[in-house]
């Protein structure tokens, strides 16, 4: 029995589910095991001595914000910043050959590294930051090779590659479900790699479309944000926070502006 | 032999002297296509840029020298459509250098990209909604409408037009130069736009991002505006310097001025458009999603300056140049003039790329700068370096000038 | 872009992108092919000749096109638009209509000097403009050689290529190359016809060709003693110009005549510019 009700989106009419995060930095202790676990999810090349943070394969760059006061005032916030699956995704607008695609069926913005030929447009599209270039060839020590994930395949040097929502998992869940005989995913079938490895569960994750999911209530809740919402590419990633000087820094639209407006 | 392959009636350097000046410009040409070695075998890791600096010198490279080579398709238009004849004295040449800016970007752009050997898939299957997929479009096939235009000038070769052949071909596709002249314009309108499309649709970045007019954002016009207002001048510059290293008049005084005039004239324009696109954007486009000036302007070394640098001292200042007769009859006058506002657009190209990629957008993030590797710098040198060596076996066996052996008379 | 490729999507934006590329790729393709179709025709029609003296006729500078009638006189300036084929000008036939030519160039006589600064300029004959004579010979075929001018400007050449027997030549085509040092030119064919014997420097004149059954028009050649001499005027004026380009001026006259063997008397000259000027070949 389908129990979901429709949320009304602007510009997706399809019925199907539309997967997305929030991630509470309130919780986030910035550990970083869910980039671990990404990196052995997704086949990522691990990194040569070559490498430097921004050319390096993750896909979650972990960010250490401070609040720019001194000690002992000092503080500070971990955010994991990652594709945040935009449903008016720029980098789909802009590439040439149809490498990024907005998967309807999931709402997942889909990267396809075998169509990519690395012109690298998209990065200037992205204001998140959050696309990944093969710099090197990748390369695996030996015998490595063998904990390489065999739903995930691995891309090749000079093609673009980010976040997918772990898109693997998706797919066997689905051949899963679809051997029992259904076409919709249950919540707890389909989970991310740095969801399930987050020890403070500070990521939720699930169908924005169903009212009743874990992740759709927390979108409500006024405490949570999209960074650099007003931009216009309505992110289906979202960050959550009680604490306003976190919220000053982290969310670019003016936190102050927003609460007169809502008190007012 | 090599006398025998020049122009009748001009004189060249020594053959010797020829090749022991391009010496120079083959160890460059050597160095860079180590480093295109380098880049293809090892990959793109021999460049400084990185996942954040996406685009470095060579964006910035191609973006500067098709703007300067946008001279090619103008002064085309002009002549083979608006019939100002005055220009046939400067059209060869022009369409050699057009020819070299284009291929030059595009052997960059080979470079640059990570996997070129699917550059393909771009003609096959493009998004339409791409400006990079109509920038390829239009760079293809204006760089092939560019090798039709310059056949007819190489079959003009002393001993190719000895073949009655080779001079009937080129005489028949002479005939045609105005419908490929048209096409050209066509298509570098729309590239040359395009290219400043690119970054002005970026709604992800606030520093580039511009309204929209008629489907297109204002870059789209202000792109094509300063490349046409650059071209003209740069043909000049090129001209008089190849007159100077060569040591011969090749063109009378008349067309620089009717060049820095048009240049003058567009550059005026296009200052004009380009202080209403940013005094919008600063006031409007940009504090609509939160961005201020001092988000764009606050960073060392890119404060404001850099903004009135380019549209006042070499926006304003070289129209005014151009446009006063007075100064347009002062040769120095007139060069100046026309440097200025190659410099100003390349100034503009550079703070379309480079400044837009090292402007934080995240509110935690930094500011970045880039300095290219060797490899980066070589690449860029070889273009350069192809383009000198194409364009003097050009100049020693080719009539690019036609009032040449008029004005070197006694 | 295209309809069989996966995900083709039939958007008007789509449409206008790609009809639009695809117009342009199929005009400039079309372009191509007419130049081509063009040139073939040409060959077929056997006018490459033609052709070819038109394309470099196109290359002269303004002032080596000069009008016949403006350099005797007639008009007061008037560029050549026919490629120096008078045969052809609509200008040409109502002006001979009207026996213009006739009266003012003929009327107004010849002294019966045949010498200018020291050329001999028999009057006997028809002037091409590339420095070739025609006169017809006893036997009704023309003689075709290389008039005083052009003799002095070669001197004695190191390599004469004649055209063979039996090949037809057309006028302002190429009738035989010569080479001198440096230097080397093509002469042009004053008229249309079939060579039936060749000559040499010795004999005085290059070629023999065949009269066709009615005489060859010749109404593009020279031949007015007032022409003849006002247009040998003018080529030496071109002469010095061409001499005086780019380094050595060369001193044309020894005593108020023309030097038999100029590139003899001048090596260092570029002849090879100069033939190329006089000559018309650019």
């Amino acid at each position: 029995m389908d129990t979901r009700k429709k949320i009304k989106t602007d510009n997706n009419k399809t019925k199907h589910p539309q997967y997305g995060m929030v991630v509470d930095l309130d919780k986030c202790t910035g550990c970083g095991a869910c980039s671990v676990a990404c990196a052995v999810e997704n086949n990522q090349q691990p990194a040569t001595p070559d490498m430097c943070s921004r050319t390096g394969n993750t896909w979650r760059m972990m960010y250490k914000v401070k609040n720019g006061e001194p000690f002992p005032d000092t503080k500070a916030v971990f955010v994991p910043m990652f594709c945040q699956q935009c449903d008016d995704p720029p980098c789909k607008y802009v590439c040439p050959q149809n490498a990024v695609e907005l998967d309807p069926m999931t709402g997942i913005v889909a990267q396809i590294p075998e169509r990519c030929f690395g012109c690298r447009y998209c990065h200037a599209a992205c204001p998140y930051e959050a696309r990944y270039f093969n710099w090197w060839d990748p390369k695996w020590p030996e015998g490595m090779e063998k904990t390489l994930n065999p739903d995930v395949s691995p891309r090749m040097r000079g093609v673009v590659e980010k976040c997918n929502f772990c898109h693997g998992r998706w797919q066997s869940a689905r051949a899963k479900a679809a051997a029992e005989g259904r076409r919709e995913l249950r919540e707890d079938e389909y989970k991310t790699a740095c969801q399930e490895s987050c020890p403070t569960e500070a990521i939720t994750f699930g169908d924005l479309r169903d009212p009743d999911s874990k992740v759709s209530k927390l979108v409500k809740d006024p405490d949570t944000f999209t960074i650099l919402g007003r931009l216009g590419t309505k992110p289906k990633v979202f960050y959550r926070t009680t604490r306003s000087w976190v919220r000053r820094t982290v969310d670019r639209d003016i936190y102050s502006e927003n609460k007169e407006k809502v008190h007012g | 032999m090599d006398k025998q392959l020049q122009v009748r009636g001009t004189t060249r350097m020594e053959f010797r002297k020829f090749i022991t000046y391009l010496i120079p410009w083959f160890i460059v040409l050597g160095i860079g296509l180590y480093a295109m070695y380098l880049v293809f075998r090892y990959g793109l890791n021999h460049t400084n840029m990185d996942n954040r600096f996406a685009f470095g010198l060579w964006i910035y490279f191609d973006l500067a020298i098709i703007a300067l080579g946008a001279g090619a398709f103008f002064t085309g238009l002009l002549l083979y459509v608006f019939k100002r004849e005055e220009f046939k004295s400067v059209i060869n040449s022009a369409v050699i250098i057009g020819f070299i800016c284009y291929s030059g970007a595009i052997a960059a752009l080979v470079v640059d990209v990570g996997q070129p050997l699917r550059a393909w898939f771009t003609l096959y299957r493009p998004n339409a909604h791409s400006m990079l997929a109509e920038v390829t479009f239009c760079l293809t096939l204006y760089l092939a409408v560019l090798a039709v235009e310059y056949v007819p000038i190489v079959l003009k070769n002393r001993k190719l037009k000895q073949i009655p052949s080779f001079l009937v071909f080129e005489f028949k596709l002479h005939k045609f130069m105005p419908i490929l002249a048209g096409i050209g314009a066509l298509l570098s309108f729309f590239h040359q736009g395009s290219l400043g499309g690119m970054f002005g649709v970026l709604n992800g970045q606030p520093f580039s991002f511009r309204e929209t007019v008629l489907v297109f954002p204002s870059t789209f016009f202000l792109f094509i505006l300063s490349a046409i207002a650059a071209g003209p001048s740069f043909i000049m510059l090129t001209t008089w310097l190849v007159s100077k290293i060569s040591g011969k008049k090749l063109v009378t005084k008349n067309v620089f001025m009717s060049l820095g005039k048009i240049s003058g004239i567009l550059l005026l324009v296009y200052v004009l458009f380009k202080s209403i696109d940013s005094l919008y954007w600063l006031n409007k486009t940009s504090p609509a999603v939160g961005f201020t000036v001092a988000d764009h302007y606050g960073y060392a070394p890119f404060g404001i300056w850099i903004l009135l640098l380019e549209v006042i001292v070499l926006g304003l200042i070289p129209a005014l140049i151009l446009i006063n007769k007075k100064f347009r009859e002062k040769m120095h006058w007139l060069l100046t003039g026309a440097f200025l506002a190659c410099a100003g657009i390349a100034l503009n190209r550079f703070v379309t790329t480079i400044q837009t990629l090292s402007l934080p957008t995240l509110p935690f993030a930094d500011f970045l700068t880039y300095s290219p590797t060797w490899e980066e710098v070589a690449i860029f040198l070889m273009v350069i370096a192809y383009g000198v060596i194409v364009y003097s076996f050009s100049f020693r066996y080719l009539p690019l000038f036609p009032q040449e052996r008029e004005l070197n008379s006694k | 872009m295209f309809p069989w490729v996966h995900e083709f999507r039939p958007e008007l934006g789509h449409l206008i992108f790609t009809g639009g590329f695809a117009m342009v790729f199929v005009i400039v393709m079309t372009t191509i092919v007419i130049v081509f179709k063009k040139v073939y025709e040409i060959y077929k029609q056997r006018a490459v000749e033609k052709i070819a003296w038109q394309a470099a006729f196109e290359d002269f500078p303004t002032f080596n096109k000069r009008c016949r009638y403006e350099i005797s006189g007639l008009f007061n300036e008037r560029t050549c638009n026919n490629y120096f084929d008078c045969r052809e000008c609509a200008v040409n036939k109502q002006l001979l209509e009207k026996g213009i030519p006739e009266k003012a160039l003929a009327a107004a006589g010849d002294d019966g000097n045949t010498e200018i600064f020291g050329l001999n300029i028999p009057l006997d004959r028809m002037y091409h403009r590339g420095h070739t004579w025609v006169k017809q010979d006893e036997d009704g075929n023309y003689l075709v050689g290389l008039d005083d001018f052009g003799k002095r400007l070669i001197g004695k050449p190191e390599n004469i290529e004649l055209p063979e027997i039996g090949s037809k030549l057309h006028a302002n085509g190429t009738a035989w190359k010569v080479k001198r040092g440096k230097a080397d030119t093509r002469i042009l064919s004053p008229i249309d016809g079939e060579v039936i014997e060749t000559g040499d420097p010795e004999k005085g004149w290059y070629l023999k060709i065949k009269s066709e059954p009615d005489n060859v028009d010749t109404s593009h050649l020279l031949k007015h003693g007032k022409e003849i001499k006002a247009w040998f005027m003018k080529e030496l004026e071109r002469l010095q110009f061409a001499l005086a380009t780019d380094g050595v001026g060369a001193s044309l006259a020894d005593g108020g005549v023309l030097i038999d063997d100029l590139p003899k008397s001048n090596p260092d000259a570029d002849w090879d510019g100069v033939y190329g000027e006089i000559f018309l070949e650019p």
